[in-house]
């Protein structure tokens, strides 16, 4: 176990040098006092100041490695004069000091340099990199005097410590899937689509989808809204996805895919969603032979047969599950169900086998005399399927042969909810009412304003509070529905607020159609019994939710089926990781993560974005950019793609709000 | 029509910039603000026609309330807010962000060509930094040749100025930043291109990093002479100024903070015509024939004056007055000011330049005209604007700014405006002839004409759906065609029923000019006088006529452009020869200088009786151009007319298209060495097939009487049966093209023996 010895880390002050160990004074902060497994850390320093873990830590060069780190992921920015030449002196003259060369007078053009770059620089990066090194200078001073005086070699300069560096942004940090945010909406601002769509994809390959249908998590972790409003960061995404698109280029790789192995290596995926999508993209990016195995005659799974048409349109999503389609070392089986036979044989066959088929078994309400083959009642993703099968692909037969004229009553609170009820609307119901457990601020938050704005706008009628106690039917439909109504009831001792039922309160519904959609569940028959695969407590696949491999070697899980019901970017963000793990996997047979990933797991837990900090440098109030939508009339009978997206004006204006929140850290081992 | 505007740009907004109460509206940034009132903030990369950089930091100031300094050039000037730009603590950053730039700056002033117009070496002074205080290791970063520019990255500051130019301006998209801190550099990652619009890049480097090849070294700044003109190579008219030592032009320049040059205009300037005497003997021939011609022929590289002049001799002598390059155009315009109620069209460049769709009809655009090529790039990418592109011909080189390629059938134009005037006119504002029309043309029958798909229509509406800011512009492939005055009229819809910013680019230099002046007539009678035409005698700046006359940076006068503006040229080099004027003088007129005409231009179609000395010609500190004067707003009586749409003729030949590619514009781009010449039969692999052609092969053909022999090239970026050859090398036939664009054509190999023939 190290020891926190000295740290000015979020504004804390702990200087436990020359102190008692009972006095020592312990940290709220999550600092990586242990890198990984066994190997602890000597120091850590970064954006909001420097933790030490080890008496025997040379100040210098901690700050000149610190410093050396910026000069190296400056290809990141470098973008402004104070950063690109303040960063090389800052660099130049600490080296020049740990090298026993330095002078007093380097010691003050550091501190001229440093105040330079913090007032003047463009992103944070270049502002808040001389922070720790300032703050090594002062506290640590005497190892810098010492250097200076006795013109010696700093005691470690010459590299017996490790340095492992990282950059990263609130944003990004958030982002379960961890796309270098400001990096694309830099390529917003300078116009520049193609290295937005770039930045994009380094993590991201559903460029279209998440620009278009991702709850944005990010958003919550916008500095901007320390200033004034979250910068609209999942629709700058659209831009470069678009561009590629409109002016038919070709596809915008983060890097040039490298060429197909063909070392007899390959990978099965079973399920082609975004989880399955973004596992065989990266493997494939890395050369790597990946088959991929589809229930349905379509793919791009929960979002092309769950995802509206007019959230999400296929024609764009389309383009992304092309992109990762046309990689050379991928192939699709379509209407291909993998069975538990079928995944022993692919479990020998492969090297590999990623699970990623989603969770796509509605539950039930949990009502008396609910009865699932009751004609009316139907099933959240059964409805939706039929519906986008046949607005997208033209498959089967319109749903609007059961709706039309009817009434529709949903029970959920999530977006598939929403899309059951939006989708009614379109599909010509005559009354469509949502019944939801708890308030209208929990269904915004998690769905999104939009989304429940736009329904409300529709006319679906929401219930809040609500819970059906009993369906009613006539021995061959559904006729009518008992509910409930709830209140929020304070703990009188300061505990959570509890759902009481109001008595009284209760009500009929008469409808033509009950549509659960609480929450789907994964289909786990896929599993040979004899495997015993260990689920979580809620029936999903268990991993350690970092290399996502199941109790069984060689097995991975990622997305719905490992999660639960989640989002896009989540089932992205899992996938991505676990391809990593496979990557490596499948040819030394370890599960191990890289130092990046170890990185990102540290800041994550250290959490990166500080909801209180006062921002500087910025003019407050500008508005954030709403792109427009068509109005209700326009969007109520039809498919049609309902955000037009940002005009250039907007997305510029929006791209110049975003204050390029880049931080590096770095740890010493 | 959408009002949609969710950051409230144009709001009004009061801001105190210094003390100064500034109003202005929302959406501008204090940096703007504080320029329109005078206010002065260092910048070193702000460029004022490109989006913000935010690069050099120079900006800041400090906003009441706000802590930590503000990036005046980026941040949107907010109602209220209290600036300061000028106090001691902002004093010591710029003066520090100065001192960074100049770590390791090479003081090599004395042999950069920079110097004394550099913005390094202004600020350096402005900031008081008289020494070197930091320096880095330094790594070899050697100057890098790209054509028509040299870079040299030691001197380069990253201001990234050229390569905003490259993408919002020009849209070559050639450089591009190659970030890595202190090694950042710029890359040219199309020098195989050669761009001579890399020209523009050039032109806004604050420092000598990026400088003009041939220039290089070859005089310093301040020995040079500007003389203010207008460019003469198309109906552009671009600013310019021609730099002199010695009756020589070493360079062009403009002004580039906020106009804009293509690379045939900042280069292409040696086409004057050079030592030239008085020749008495062949002056009284030239009175002579001119005296007695039945027929003037012109070619539309003239001034207002000139045109004017040639007009009071047609009306003197009643002769016939030919332009084949202006009369297409004239009839163009006609027709559509039928419609439009208007002599003129009615869109401009700047409404181009923020359009948020636009339609391309009837113009190679990235050859005929960069200057609206250049608007078009800037609408993609600050307004993402649609753009649809229809022409026979598919363009690959702008498929960045390009998001729909229509390319309809050769000869089809007048069905594909119906096309385009059937989709966005409002059918219940028409008046009733028109109604009917529409509700009786038959548009399977057109779709079919024009070989084109319905879907692509569709398409191109869904496109431009809920947008507002469209603009149609439309090319020479129209005023050519057999069909001109009906195609005009159906654009004319565009703009005077659906709100369309149209223009209509005039095919060459001051074709709207000649347009406006002169009576043209459509086809010449036996004795002809050429002037810059072949004619039965022949006045010529090129040198190679019966008399020569003077080029267009040898004389004064003024032009009409594209914006409808006149603007004026002044004489860069010396000419010592007669002018036009001369001629009309001794045929008994009485002015002593050409452009004592200047103010003679005809009001009735929007000119003013300005005087040309009069005629401001500068750039205020916002930018806003004050150049010559706009000719006037000139009402017509409409006359809602249409004819039914023509089934177009088919070509059963081999079609050739006349479009002078790259830098060429005319005969005298032509004779401008550094301008690439083009005298290739380009066409795709397919034509190469059909016309069992080889790559190098020698062909001919013959267009309007006029000769063309070419080396045929298969081009990989075409496709169909259409071979593109340009025309300005064929000197002073080249005003004598008159037919539509696309030209049947018989096509000859000619062997060596009968080439050589032909030249002797």
């Amino acid at each position: 176990m190290s020891h926190l010895i000295f740290s000015t880390w979020g504004g804390e002050f702990i200087d436990n040098r020359d102190k008692p160990l009972e006095e020592w004074s312990e940290t709220k902060f999550n600092l990586p006092q242990t890198y990984h497994g066994e190997t602890l850390s000597k120091a850590f320093i970064g954006w909001d100041g420097v933790a030490i873990f080890h008496e025997d830590i040379d100040a210098v060069a901690l700050a000149t490695h610190y410093a050396a780190q910026y000069q190296v992921y400056s290809e990141a920015c470098g973008r402004c004069a104070p950063g690109r030449w303040g960063g090389r002196i800052l660099y130049d003259l600490l080296d020049k000091i740990a090298r026993g060369e330095g002078s007093y007078a380097d010691i003050e053009h550091l501190k001229e340099v440093s105040q330079t770059m913090m007032i003047t620089s463009k992103c944070e990066i270049g502002k808040t990199v001389p922070k720790p090194i300032l703050d090594l200078m002062e506290h640590y001073e005497e190892q810098f005097t010492t250097c200076i005086d006795q013109k010696v070699i700093s005691k470690h300069y010459n590299g017996d410590l490790s340095y492992i560096a990282k950059v990263t942004a609130p944003c990004t940090d958030m982002c379960p899937a961890h796309v270098d945010i400001p990096a694309y909406i830099e390529g917003v601002r300078d116009m520049v689509f193609t290295e937005s769509l770039q930045a994009t994809r380094q993590t991201m390959p559903l460029a279209h989808t998440c620009g278009r249908v991702c709850p944005h998590p990010c958003e919550n972790a916008c500095r901007r809204a320390n200033l004034d409003e979250p910068i609209a960061i999942m629709e700058l995404k659209r831009l470069g996805a678009d561009y590629e698109t409109d002016h038919g280029l070709t596809w915008q790789h983060p890097y040039p895919p490298k060429a197909p192995r063909n070392d007899g290596k390959k990978v099965a995926i079973v399920g082609a969603g975004p989880a399955g999508l973004t596992a065989a993209y990266y493997l494939a990016l890395e050369g790597i032979k990946v088959d991929i195995f589809e229930e349905l005659p379509v793919n791009g799974g929960e979002v092309a047969v769950g995802v509206p048409e007019y959230r999400m349109p296929i024609d764009k999503y389309q383009k992304d599950i092309d992109f990762v389609l046309e990689m050379p070392t991928v192939t699709i089986y379509n209407n291909h169900k993998v069975t538990a036979e079928k995944l022993k044989e692919l479990d020998a066959t492969y090297d590999a086998t990623l699970l990623s088929f989603g969770a796509r078994l509605s539950k039930k309400v949990h009502a008396e005399n609910e009865n699932p083959k009751m004609h009316g009642y139907w099933g959240a993703i059964s409805m939706l399927d039929k519906v986008n099968l046949w607005t997208k692909y033209g498959i089967g037969s319109s749903v609007s042969n059961e709706l039309k004229g009817k009434t529709v009553v949903c029970v959920g609170g999530g977006f598939t909810s929403m899309d059951v009820v939006r989708c009614s609307v379109r599909e010509g119901a005559k009354k469509v009412i949502m019944l939801y457990r708890r308030d209208e601020e929990t269904i915004i938050r998690n769905t999104t304003y939009e989304e429940y704005h736009e329904a409300v706008e529709e006319g679906v009628e929401f219930i809040f509070y609500s819970a059906i106690e009993k369906i009613f039917d006539d021995g061959e439909k559904i006729t009518k529905l008992l509910v409930n109504l709830f209140e929020l009831v304070p703990d009188p001792n300061g505990g959570r607020a509890q759902l009481l039922k109001k008595e009284g309160a209760d009500f009929e519904i008469e409808c033509d159609y009950l549509i659960p959609a609480v929450s789907q569940a994964a289909d786990l028959k896929i599993l040979p019994e004899e495997w015993d695969i260990k689920l979580t407590s809620w029936g999903t696949l268990l991993t350690n939710g970092k290399d996502f491999m199941t109790s069984r070697p060689k097995l991975f899980a990622a997305g719905d089926c490992e999660y639960g019901p989640m989002t896009i970017v989540n089932a992205v963000g899992q996938a991505k990781r676990a391809s990593s793990v496979i990557s490596r996997y499948i040819y030394d047979g370890e599960v191990s993560l890289t130092d990046d990933e170890i990185m990102g797991d540290h800041l994550n837990k250290l959490k990166v974005y500080n909801k209180k900090e006062k921002i500087t440098g910025w003019m407050p109030g500008l508005p954030r950019a709403v792109s427009e939508k068509l109005t209700v009339e326009e969007r109520i009978d039809n498919s049609k793609e309902v955000n037009l997206g940002f005009t250039g004006e907007e997305a510029i204006a929006e791209a110049e709000r975003c204050m390029r929140c880049y931080y590096i850290s770095m740890v010493a081992i | 029509m959408s009002k949609h505007n969710s950051t409230g740009l144009g709001k009004p907004v009061t801001v105190t910039i210094d003390g100064k109460i500034c109003q202005s509206t929302y959406g501008k940034t204090i940096l703007q603000v504080a320029r329109e009132n005078g206010i002065y903030i260092p910048t070193m990369c702000y460029l004022t026609k490109t989006q913000p950089i935010a690069s050099c930091r120079m900006c800041l100031v400090d906003v009441e309330g706000v802590d930590g300094a503000i990036l005046s050039c980026q941040e949107k000037a907010v109602d209220g807010a209290v600036v300061t730009t000028q106090n001691l603590s902002l004093y010591k950053e710029r003066q520090n962000i100065m001192k960074l730039y100049n770590v390791n700056h090479p003081l090599e002033c004395g042999v950069c060509d920079q110097s004394g117009e550099c913005d390094l070496q202004n600020k350096t002074l402005e900031f008081d930094v008289a020494i070197q205080n930091f320096t880095a290791r330094e790594p070899h970063r050697p100057v890098e040749n790209w054509g028509h520019v040299s870079y040299d990255p030691a001197l380069c500051i990253m201001c990234e100025r050229c390569v905003r130019v490259s993408m919002e301006i020009t849209g070559d998209e050639a450089l591009v930043l190659k970030f890595g801190g202190y090694s950042s550099t710029i890359l040219n990652v199309k020098q195989e291109k050669n761009y001579s619009s890399l020209g523009e890049a050039a032109a806004v480097c604050p420092v000598g990093a990026l400088v003009d090849a041939r220039f290089k070294y070859t005089a310093n700044a301040w020995e040079l002479t500007k003389i203010p003109s207008s460019c003469s190579h198309c109906s552009g008219g671009c600013q310019l100024n021609y730099e002199v030592k010695k009756d020589t032009i070493y360079r062009v320049t403009n002004n580039a903070e906020f106009a804009t040059l293509c690379g045939a205009g900042r280069y292409g300037y040696k086409f004057a015509n050079t030592d030239v005497r008085k020749d008495r003997e062949a002056f009284a021939r030239a009175v002579d024939a001119v005296a007695h011609a039945d027929t003037i022929l012109l070619s539309a590289t003239i001034s207002n004056e000139e045109a004017l002049i040639l007009q009071k001799i047609k009306e003197r002598q009643h002769l016939r007055l030919v332009c084949p390059e202006a009369r297409g155009y004239q009839k163009f315009l006609n027709a559509y000011s039928k419609v439009s109620g208007k002599k003129l069209y009615g869109g401009t460049l700047e409404a181009l330049s923020s359009s948020r769709g636009i339609i391309v009809f009837g113009s190679r655009i990235n050859d005929d005209a960069p200057l609206v090529k250049y608007h078009i790039t800037m609408a993609s990418k600050w307004h993402r604007a649609r753009v649809a592109y229809l022409h026979p011909v598919a363009d690959s080189e702008i498929q960045n700014i390009i998001t729909q390629s229509i390319n309809y059938a050769v000869g089809s134009e007048e069905a594909v405006a119906a096309l385009l005037a059937d989709a966005f006119v409002s059918h219940d504002k028409l008046p009733k002839t028109l109604q009917v029309f529409f509700d009786q043309i038959d548009n399977d029958k057109l779709f079919n004409d024009a070989q084109i798909k319905q879907e692509a229509i569709t398409l191109l509406k869904q496109s431009f759906h809920k947008k507002t800011g469209f603009s149609l512009v439309v090319g020479s492939d129209l005023y050519s065609h057999p069909r001109v005055e009906n195609i005009a009229k159906l654009i004319a819809l565009l703009e005077q029923n659906a709100g369309f910013n149209v223009i209509a680019i005039p095919p060459a230099t001051n074709a709207l000019g000649v347009a406006m002046i002169c009576d043209l007539d459509d086809e010449a009678k036996a004795k002809s006088v050429g002037y810059n035409v072949k004619g039965d005698f022949t006045l010529s700046a090129m040198g190679d006529g019966d008399l020569d006359m003077p080029a267009m940076n040898q004389q004064e006068g003024t032009i009409t452009n594209i914006e409808k503006r006149v603007v004026p040229m002044n004489v860069a080099l010396s000419y010592g020869g007669y002018v036009l004027n001369d001629i009309t003088n001794a045929l008994g007129f009485d002015m002593e200088y050409t452009i004592d005409y200047t103010p003679l231009l005809p009001s009735s179609t929007g000119y003013k009786a300005e005087r040309f000395d009069d005629l401001p010609d500068y750039y205020d500190v916002s930018g806003n151009a004050h150049r010559g004067y706009f000719l006037q707003k000139i009402f017509v009586p409409t006359v809602f007319e249409l004819e039914a749409i023509a089934t177009p003729h088919l070509f059963d030949k081999a079609v050739v298209y006349l479009c002078n590619s790259g830098d060429q514009f005319s005969p005298f781009t032509y004779q401008c060495e550094v301008l690439e010449p083009q005298t290739m039969l380009r066409g795709s692999q397919h034509f190469a097939q059909n016309y069992h052609l080889q790559e190098g092969q020698k062909v001919s053909f013959k267009i309007d009487g006029v000769l063309f022999e070419r080396l045929f090239m298969i081009d990989a970026s075409l496709e169909g049966f259409v071979a593109i050859t340009s025309y300005s090398d064929m000197g002073l036939s080249a005003g004598l093209l008159s037919s539509y664009r696309f030209c049947g054509v018989e096509l000859h190999t000619v062997t060596n023996e009968e080439s050589r023939g032909n030249k002797k």
